[in-house]
């Protein structure tokens, strides 16, 4: 029986990671129209605030207040992450591919986390790097593109009538790593966000906005200090 | 753990001036001894807060706003009402942090509320008006249309998180004005009080219901 036991922890493991899914139509609808691709992304700068919940096994853990400021234009990142209480636990940003870190207390200081903050709000926020790949109409009506990501990755953003618009980002070896929902909503599309992490120890995050507000004047990071990732 | 340690040790400070400093409420001191004495006659405390964080990534401040509790010797309620609903209590030594979630508070469990009460002890010294007494800051006072404190961080324990915390207190009112934290040149908090009622009666209930 213990030998059987890892066995059977294994299958469930596997059984329970969702892999990427196979795209075999061209860009085309049945009707032969070509169809355009779900976009939740951002046409141009804006400042967003989130009240953030974290989440690990179904239990929440704690609240945090979330800040981005993002140019799509430019690709242009500026985050922070601060308490209720006003305290400032983590201030980075990215220009270029170049990552700044100016604040980073625990536990917001590990070696991974600004890089993986950093990408994970480009995924919600801008349209994925490169070329789009694939589309397909799924059964159901669902509408997929996929994109290819530079290190061997894939990126799907799909829309359908029931669960709205999500984006899901996959390692270059098919391992479903990132899910994000939008909330269906008339108001702002980021009103409410969930990301689903699966990572060694997987986390979800529920953000309900706060504030957003287009940005009118350019974004401009002192990248002295940065580095390249 | 020192590291975690001075962030939630930053978290009780802040905690810590809501008590320390509204119970200074008799600003006429001229000194800290006068402000020692004052602060013994504190028994409870109740007052609103609205709360203005600045820093560069935010155009305009974010305002959030909340009530404060405090019965002697050691009792407080610290509560955010928005934009994020949080709520810190403390009841006879015991120290819970809860948050909103699902329409429901659910207690922290980030594991920071040990910590806090680590630092809410080194409060307990403030809370008796030992003002200059804290060894994490040198303290001066200043009077001027307002008194004003400054308390400057002494140790490392909080190098790079606090530059400097600024207390104005109205001189003939009893009523604490503002705390402004400033954590760098571009990041600061500014606290104003409002509706301050001292020594009147407040439940025990408002320390034990979270809701």
């Amino acid at each position: 029986m213990k030998r059987i036991f890892p066995l059977i922890l294994i299958t469930i493991f596997l059984a329970s990671c969702q892999s990427l899914p196979v795209i075999n139509a061209p860009a085309q609808s049945a009707d032969g129209k070509i169809f355009a691709c779900p976009s939740p992304f951002l046409k141009e700068r804006y400042r967003l605030i989130h009240a953030i919940e974290i989440r690990t096994a179904g239990d929440t853990r704690g609240a945090i207040i979330g800040v981005t400021l993002a140019d799509p234009a430019t690709r242009l990142i500026s985050c922070a992450i601060m308490t209720a209480e006003g305290i400032v636990l983590f201030d980075a940003e990215e220009d270029a591919g170049l990552l700044k870190v100016n604040r980073a207390l625990p536990p917001f200081d590990s070696v991974d986390f600004a890089q993986n903050m950093i990408d994970d709000i480009k995924l919600i926020f801008f349209a994925p790097a490169g070329k789009i790949v694939e589309k397909d109409n799924l059964p159901g009506g669902a509408v997929i593109c996929r994109w290819r990501e530079k290190n061997g990755g894939w990126i799907d953003v799909l829309s359908n009538q029931q669960q709205g618009i999500e984006i899901k980002r996959y390692s270059s070896r098919g391992s479903l790593k990132r899910h994000i929902k939008f909330g269906k909503t008339d108001k702002n599309i980021y009103q409410n966000i969930e990301l689903q992490a699966n990572e060694l120890y997987s986390y979800s995050l529920l953000m309900t906005l706060i504030e957003a507000q287009p940005v009118k004047e350019k974004l401009l990071i002192n990248r002295a200090q940065g580095k390249k990732k | 753990m020192r590291t975690r340690y001075s962030l939630f040790g930053f978290l009780g400070i802040i905690s810590g001036l809501f008590l320390v400093i509204i119970s200074l409420t008799s600003a006429a001191a001229d000194n800290f001894d006068q402000l020692r004495k004052d602060a013994a006659n504190i028994k409870t405390i109740k007052a609103r807060f609205m709360q203005k964080k600045s820093m560069k990534i935010l155009s305009k401040p974010l305002i959030s706003q909340g009530l404060f509790y405090y019965a002697a010797p050691d009792s407080f309620r610290w509560e955010y009402l928005k934009p994020l609903r949080s709520v810190v209590i403390t009841y006879k030594g015991d120290t819970k942090r809860y948050i909103a979630s699902g329409g429901k508070m659910i207690e922290d469990k980030t594991g920071g509320v040990q910590a806090m009460k680590i630092v809410l002890n080194e409060i307990a010294g403030w809370m008796s008006g030992k003002f200059d007494q804290n060894p994490s800051f040198a303290a001066t006072l200043k009077e001027g249309a307002y008194t004003e404190i400054t308390l400057t961080p002494v140790g490392k324990s909080l190098a790079g998180m606090i530059e400097k915390i600024k207390i104005t207190l109205y001189k003939k009112e009893a009523a604490v004005k503002s705390v402004k934290i400033i954590e760098s040149e571009n990041a600061f908090t500014q606290i104003d009080f409002s509706d301050v009622q001292i020594n009147k009666i407040i439940s025990d209930k408002t320390f034990l219901d979270v809701e």
